[in-house]
């Protein structure tokens, strides 16, 4: 079957492909070379629409235990799904905690066709990529939690070397079938197992002769030596600390010049000016961005309204119960690895905290200059549900829409926030490169996110609205592997993705070490500790797609 | 893990028959058949004796023998005739369960675990107040005082000390110096011989006292006058304030139970007592809960329906979407309240866990041993998950999804596949 979409105005960055007009021919799932000798057996005509690759989400909680208890603990955030009723389907939609379905069904009806966890316990990665295969219409991922769990400090505060950590590193990407590595909150997800309710990117931790600089640095450069294309991705210490700016730009320095990721970095960019001892540290985060080089972000913007914040970070849920709405929290601790706490949230703009977070979030997108280097994210669902994805959009490309929402906000809020000074607008060009391009290139996924020759069919045709929130919240057509699955917004064909990978190598010496760890004091065996590819495919439901490593220790 | 061909020799096995999902059985070839080293697990031992011993019945309509063919004929007769059918049981691994959500869905089905009353008793508390929990490594590397409230923990959860109360090694907290306190009807019970005297208080207790005793220790944590003058339900007051002491002085402590126990009238109050006694301590020190379920799915059931749908079980597709009802879709108050006219009933794990007896018109997927004790309208006999295919399930602490393996050369077929055949025919 061989299908052409013509006259429509491209946006493809990868390509370096800003707004111009061609044609595209889709056969086998993917993008050709140029016009075939034979005529299409289906033309789509584009004629004034946007067309740009299927949009890549680097950063959004989607699959896992702590998902899944989001969901039990909040009935009453479920609601009926009116807006896809047509697509049919066994779900509710509750955007703060949509059921696996909605999920998928949500993001491809906005333009998303690949999506990534960000937080994947190795002992629970079973329950999500179960949950990621029940998300139809999207290829999944997810980034293995390391840097709390009891082995690797262990590792390190022996001192072995660098090698055998980064065996450890390549063994545990293989055995939770993920492409990327995540720290959170580094050692102190273990500290607060230790009762210690604070710990700073300097301090010791209360049991292991280390410290969270220790914890960044050994896993960044274990991710670059093993050639993985992701960063490590650092959800960093204090989230949510007025002064945390200092622990943030700490964070960026531990990684000594190896590639770093800081995730949903508004909620670490805060400074203790003013009265009320809270205010925004943008400015600083974006300098220190922009200066250097390996430092790559996402911004975790917040929204308002009713919505759960679910994180590995058990030691800053744990501290932010007292904020809940609905009152009530869950935490755990998990299996010596890390833990979890789910805290439902209402950002209101009227309360001038949360409008300065929003505000902060803003001022990081327009103040760093390189959009290769920051990518859309409302670290879902803990800033905002993903379904607000297309508003948060025409806040960065409509300068008029946006001070005009400033002047909702809290006004101390605003008058502490530089929002009403800076005049960037984001081109659609830009648009693309944060949310399609640039996701693809750090993830190492040379076959999506571009609408080059070769590249997966996944692509997303807009109309072209008065407003962006419009054009980017109701695609004209959605394409999943060449395949039409939305159409004028809604869900006309269901189908389920794959798992991204990277498989680095390792030296098969270091299973010893862990399976007598696991055997001496964990719960689970090695044998069923790790994810086999015959098990993704026939049990769990998403078969594995490898993607290239650069040669270990070429960093 | 993940293998259609049966496991050769000495295999490591995960056992399906309890929620502690113990993961280093092994099983070897024997004469007659396989053989599983349960590692001294009494239950497992038995379960798997049983179902490796015990023939197949046959599938059959009303009692008589039928072909497969004609069970899922007249069951998909009966889905599609019946205006509100009842899904229940759900003893089964993830597959199943996918499979059973899709059915539902489309028959408009209400969907209901057969330990539905012990598993609200929990998660109706999560959904009013949250809770702080551990899981099994962090209780048996951490834990360094024990309250394990109720006596059959140790019944239902056969390798509970080893494993996890007093395990032979731990990282952080030395087993030879743990506390161990168990409360409940102690009284006239042997306490489990596993456990060491010296580190074991036993506190007898009503269960139902259980909830005056977490408020009385949650009022001498905070340092509140209390007239408790000769003391609480039968324990002296200087015990009280001793435990309360402990509970302040330990660094990690953990309040284990199995809401299964706890089968009385408004037993989640309970649960609120013992969750919110881990909340306090966890104001200045620090303390996990680990409630006990997962034996016959029931974790698994709820994980999977939760994700797919939004809502944990007591749930229902009878009006398009999705709907939750944990009081209302009660399964036992829908068979006797005759609101339903249909009962779907899966028991893959255990034979032990067939259908309740009533009037209505049941299909019954049952473990091959399942030999209903009346006869059913539609009895299809389906492979246990872990012996006859593979599959998952999560043991009691809700993080862990294990593979189950397969054991043994069956023709039986899994529930999930069952279920796709039933779903072709309506």
């Amino acid at each position: 079957m061989l299908t052409k979409l013509t006259g429509g105005c491209l946006y493809d960055p990868a390509n370096g492909v800003d707004g111009e007009v061609r044609d595209l021919y889709i056969r086998d799932g993917h993008i050709l070379d140029g016009p075939p000798a034979e005529s299409p057996d289906r033309t789509y005509d584009l004629t004034g629409k946007l067309v740009m690759a299927g949009a890549i989400d680097l950063h959004t909680h989607i699959g896992g235990g702590k998902v899944n208890i989001a969901r039990a603990m909040l009935p009453e955030l479920q609601g009926r799904d009116d807006a896809t009723s047509r697509s049919g389907g066994r779900y509710s939609f509750g955007p703060a905690t949509p059921s696996t379905l909605a999920t998928g069904y949500r993001y491809a009806q906005m333009g998303y066709t690949s999506c990534f966890e960000p937080a994947v316990l190795p002992v629970n990665a079973r329950q999500a990529h179960m949950e990621m295969a029940d998300a139809p219409l999207l290829d999944t991922g997810g980034y293995a939690m390391l840097g709390n769990d009891d082995l690797l400090l262990q590792l390190m505060s022996e001192g072995v070397g660098q090698e055998v950590i980064n065996d450890y590193v390549a063994w545990t990407l293989r055995a939770t079938q993920c492409i990327g590595i995540k720290v959170v909150n580094p050692g102190g997800i273990s500290a607060f197992k230790f009762n210690t309710r604070k710990l700073d990117v300097d301090e010791r931790h209360p049991h292991y002769p280390l410290t969270p600089r220790d914890i960044v640095r050994t896993l960044s450069r274990a991710v670059a030596e093993l050639g993985m294309p992701h960063p490590l991705h650092v959800h960093a210490s204090n989230l949510g600390v007025p002064g945390n700016q200092t622990s943030t730009l700490a964070t960026m320095e531990a990684a000594e010049g190896f590639p770093i990721h800081l995730t949903h970095i508004q909620f670490h960019s805060y400074g203790t000016e003013g009265e009320r001892h809270f205010s925004s540290a943008a400015a600083e985060i974006a300098e220190a961005v922009n200066r250097q080089k390996n430092v790559t972000i996402d911004v975790g913007q917040i929204m308002f309204g009713q919505t759960v914040t679910i994180s590995g970070d058990t030691m800053r849920q744990h501290a932010n119960r007292r904020f809940a709405h609905p009152r009530k929290w869950t935490c755990m601790d998990i299996e010596c690895e890390a833990g979890c706490g789910v805290v439902p949230f209402r950002y209101r703009d009227k309360n001038f905290v949360n409008a300065l977070q929003w505000a902060i979030g803003l001022e990081l997108f327009l103040m760093i200059d390189d959009p290769w280097r920051v990518f859309l994210t409302t670290d879902h669902p803990n800033g905002a549900p993903f379904t607000s994805y297309p508003h948060l959009i025409r806040l960065l490309t409509d300068k008029g829409f946006r001070n005009d929402q400033l002047a909702c906000i809290h006004p101390d809020a605003a008058a502490m926030s530089r929002l009403a000074g800076l005049d960037r607008e984001y081109s659609l060009y830009e648009i693309a490169i944060m949310t399609r391009a640039a996701p693809a290139r750090i993830l190492g996924l040379t076959d999506r996110g571009h609408l080059g020759p070769g590249a997966l069919a996944d692509i997303t045709v807009y109309h072209e609205r008065p407003d962006a929130e419009q054009t980017f919240g109701s695609p004209m057509l959605v394409f999943k592997g060449g395949q039409v699955v939305v159409e004028e917004g809604q869900v006309t064909r269901t189908l389920s993705g794959s798992t991204q990978v990277v498989r680095p190598d390792y030296d098969r010496r270091i299973e010893q070490r862990i399976g007598d760890w696991l055997d001496r004091y964990h719960s689970v065996r090695m044998g069923n500790f790790r994810i086999s590819d015959e098990e993704m495919a026939e049990g769990i439901g998403s078969p594995v797609q490898v993607h290239p490593c650069r040669p270990r220790g070429s960093a | 893990m993940w293998s259609t061909e049966a496991k050769s020799a000495d295999s490591v096995l995960t056992c399906p028959f309890c929620g502690l999902a113990c993961d280093d059985l092994s099983v070897a070839p024997g004469e007659q058949g396989p053989k599983v080293d349960a590692r001294g697990c009494g239950l497992a031992a038995r379960s798997f004796a049983e179902a490796l011993g015990g023939a197949s019945a046959p599938a059959a309509i009303r009692g008589q023998p039928a072909s497969l063919e004609q069970v899922l004929d007249h069951g998909a007769a009966l889905l599609r005739g019946a205006s509100a059918p009842l899904f229940a049981g759900l003893a089964t691994d993830v597959n199943g369960m996918r499979a059973m959500l899709e059915l539902a869905e489309r028959c408009g089905a209400v969907l209901d675990h057969l330990n539905g009353d012990a598993l609200f008793r929990n998660l109706l508390v999560l959904q009013e107040h949250g809770w702080l929990t551990g899981t099994f490594a962090e209780v048996r590397n951490r834990a360094d005082l024990i309250l394990v409230a109720g006596t059959e923990c140790f019944e239902r959860f056969p390798r509970l000390s080893e494993r996890l109360l007093y395990p032979p090694d731990a990282l952080f907290s030395p087993p030879r110096e743990r506390q161990l306190v168990l409360i409940g009807p102690w009284a006239d019970r042997q306490t489990p011989a596993e456990l060491p005297k010296s580190q074991t208080t036993v506190l007898p207790l009503d269960l139902k006292d259980l909830a005056g005793l977490m408020g009385i220790l949650r009022g001498l944590l905070a340092k509140r006058p209390l007239q408790l003058g000769g003391g609480f339900a039968g324990i002296a007051t200087e015990r009280l304030a001793d435990l309360a002491e402990r509970l302040r002085g330990a660094r990690y402590s953990v309040l284990v139970w199995s809401a299964a126990e706890l089968a009385f009238p408004h037993a989640e109050l309970t649960v609120r007592a013992l969750v919110e006694l881990v909340r306090d301590l966890n104001e200045e020190t620090r303390a996990a809960a680990l409630p006990l379920a997962g034996s016959l799915g029931d974790v698994t059931a709820n994980q999977v329906c939760t994700w797919q749908t939004g809502y944990p079980l007591r749930s229902g597709f009878q009006q398009g979407g999705p709907r939750y009802e944990p009081i209302l879709y009660r399964h036992q108050d829908l068979l006797s309240r005759g609101e339903t006219d249909l009962l779907l009933w899966i028991s893959a794990l255990s034979p032990a866990a067939g259908p309740p007896s009533t009037q209505v018109p049941t299909i019954l997927l049952g473990n091959p041993g399942t030999a209903p004790a009346e006869p059913v309208e539609a009895f299809i006999p389906v492979g246990i998950p872990g012996i006859d295919h593979p599959g998952h399930w999560y043991r009691s602490d809700t993080v862990c999804t294990l593979p189950l393996g397969r054991v043994r050369d069956s023709t039986l077929l899994p529930a999930a596949e069952v279920l796709h055949l039933l779903k072709k025919r309506l």
